[in-house]
């Protein structure tokens, strides 16, 4: 769900709608009563996946650790150039399944392939690959940032030159000489977004990058991450953030109890638990016959009338159909909006 | 096997190591005791001793000390940073397990090295100036045996570093090595020696050593193999002083045959690959 502010082009009022990215919405002026129609634009750019090939492949991956089981044969790939959500509840087996693609846990049975080399067979060229940003970053205390990038840059066959331009995109560019034993935690977490991208490495695996950071801090790094994808790297983004996931990923997986529940874009997990859009409406006025338009439209699931507010559930292809159904039975909607079921609420269904 | 890895590593442990100031505080430490030894470690004389008499005075400080500080270094090197969080950025890059191992191991050893060697040569300069005529010939060896000790001490560290899984409990095995090597051991060989040799019992202490007659009990010398202070100590009594005593009294001060440089050298390399070998494969097995 997108919010847009529009300047009433008659009164100059300005009004605030929201919809879903490509979505076309009408808006009707609360101060004047012009009404207009406005598209919102596809904000996610298009997958460009290099001849539909999987960055990231993992098949029948079990772990277990002293007979519990964290990881129980979770199967999915990651489509090169797409950003993947990996969601989760704490415990579920998330950092487990990061941790087994890296291989920093050997897995118990399983394979696993980055840009099609079985890391079990030659981890070192698949990790030439990968740049890891880890849930919790951590550096060489009494190095400066300069001083660790250039280690992490020696290790990776990165160029120095890189260096001091990627901390300074990530907004450090004051404490390059500074020692890493004074940093906070947000400037940690953002100098492991650099370290992770030293190399240009054409997968991106991220657990928790915004962890830590301010508001500021996080926006910059989900503005990285777009950046990131629009020049062809794949993403493989672990976030309890959801409002971040939705907003940026392109398909997502969740996992609970060490069991794959779940895994596809937001908007067909949503169709597949067949969670509806809510349509709230304000009229300034409600007749008898705006009531029966309503009840007449086709997909409405549920309908709620107090005083002028209409809460109404529905398909996502009837809410056009209800602001028309008022319109032409002489209503008039002083205020709309519209919110989709979000991941959120995907989320706790799929990890009940 | 990347060398540009490993020289990576390595570079990036010593920096770390210097920037902590531990170079600098062991070399202190090192030049300070040897100068201490040197000058007020014999309760025969006054004054500075030549490098010979130093060696003799400095080898239980070394025996204590240079063990006790290379387990230090040792047991926090992976899992230090396993806990801290910087290993699971290390393993993700596109090194493997055992270059990251021997590079810790070659930044940690040289740091551990460069330290002895300073502290001790520093120390043998000034000794040198203050003192007529030096063997230091001696002196280097003395050094060098003391340097294989450390990286003996270096590689048990590692060992115990890979096998834990928190940082106190290996710090505690660390500490508890360190006792048993340098202290329990003692008992335990002075154990064996009296359970076989049961007349040791009937000796009286008023005794002359002229009037009875009496062996080393080989267990002595055999034991030597299975401690690395005991082998680092029988290897710098085989090579440094002069003493051609090979009897005090009636007991037998001749070493067996196999005491020798030689097979004290071996047996010190032994210790070093095996636990750094153990290192390797516990590193490689374990999950981080």
């Amino acid at each position: 769900m997108v919010t847009k502010i529009i300047r009433c082009p008659t009164c100059k009022n300005d009004v605030t709608i929201q919809a879903n990215p490509g979505e076309k919405t009408n808006i009707t002026c609360p101060k004047c009563n012009t009404k207009g129609t406005f598209t919102f634009p596809e904000t996610k750019p298009n997958i460009k996946t290099v001849d539909g090939s999987y960055s990231i492949e993992v098949n029948g991956l079990s772990k277990s650790f002293n007979g519990f089981k964290a990881v129980n044969n979770v199967s999915f790939s990651v489509k090169t150039g797409e950003i993947f959500g990996f969601l989760g509840p704490n415990g579920a087996g998330k950092t487990t399944t990061i941790k087994s693609i890296l291989d920093l846990i050997h897995s118990n049975s399983g394979t696993i392939k980055i840009k099609g080399i079985d890391i079990h067979k030659n981890i070192k060229d698949a990790k030439k690959n990968i740049g890891y940003l880890p849930e919790r970053v951590a550096f060489y205390d009494n190095l400066t940032a300069l001083q660790n990038m250039y280690f992490f840059a020696e290790m990776k066959n990165a160029p120095k030159s890189e260096c001091k331009k990627l901390i300074e995109d990530m907004g450090l560019g004051d404490v390059v000489n500074k020692r890493i034993g004074k940093f906070s935690k947000g400037m940690v977490q953002r100098l492991g977004m650099a370290q992770a991208m030293l190399g240009s490495p054409p997968i991106l695996i991220l657990d928790e990058p915004s962890s830590g950071l301010d508001p500021r801090g996080a926006v910059l790094i989900r503005d990285k991450i777009k950046e990131l994808q629009k020049n062809g790297a794949t993403i493989f983004l672990s976030s309890h953030i959801l409002a971040e996931v939705q907003e940026i990923c392109d398909r997502v997986a969740i996992i609970n109890r060490g069991y794959l529940v779940a895994k596809d874009s937001v908007s067909n997990l949503r169709q597949k638990l067949n969670l509806k859009p809510k349509l709230t409406l304000e009229l300034d006025n409600m007749t008898d016959k705006i009531k029966k338009a309503i009840n007449d439209v086709e997909g409405i699931d549920n309908i709620q009338i107090i005083n002028k507010i209409i809460n109404i559930v529905c398909n996502p292809n009837a809410k056009s159909k209800v602001i028309v159904a008022i319109e032409k039975a002489g209503g008039n909607i002083i205020n709309l909006h519209t919110s989709d079921p979000s991941l959120e609420q995907v989320f706790m269904r799929y990890t009940e | 096997m990347m060398f540009a890895n490993i020289y990576a590593i390595t570079k990036k442990e010593i920096l770390d190591n210097i920037r902590n100031k531990w170079v600098i505080i062991l070399t202190i430490i090192f030049t300070t005791l040897t100068l201490l030894a040197s000058y007020a470690g014999s309760i025969m004389s006054s004054g500075w001793q030549d490098l010979s008499g130093t060696i003799s005075s400095m080898i239980v400080l070394v025996q204590y000390l240079i063990s006790i500080i290379a387990l230090i270094l040792g047991y926090s090197a992976i899992i230090g940073e396993i806990e801290s969080g910087s290993m699971n950025s290390l393993l993700s890059l596109p090194t493997t397990r055992n270059e990251i191992l021997l590079g810790k191991f070659f930044g940690l050893g040289t740091i551990l090295s460069i330290s002895i060697l300073i502290g001790f040569g520093l120390a043998g300069i000034i000794i040198g100036l203050n003192v007529g005529s030096v063997n230091y010939g001696e002196y280097f060896f003395f050094i060098a045996a003391s340097i294989l000790m450390g990286l003996i001490f270096l590689s048990i560290g590692f060992s115990i570093s890979t096998i834990f899984k928190k940082r106190s409990s290996a710090m505690g095995v660390a500490i508890f090595t360190w006792i048993f090597f340098a202290i329990i051991w003692i008992f335990i060989v002075t154990a064996l020696v009296l359970a076989t040799n049961p007349d040791l019992f009937n000796m009286d202490p008023s005794q002359s050593p002229d009037e009875f007659e009496m062996e080393i009990p080989e267990i002595i010398y055999t034991s030597d193999f299975f401690n690395p202070i005991s082998a680092f100590s029988r290897l710098i009594s085989l090579n440094v002083g002069t003493t051609d005593n090979t009897e005090y009294g009636n007991i037998d001060l001749e070493a067996p045959d196999y005491i020798n440089s030689i097979n004290m050298f071996i047996t010190m390399c032994i210790w070093l690959f095996s636990f750094l070998l153990l290192a390797f494969w516990r590193f490689n097995k374990r999950d981080i």
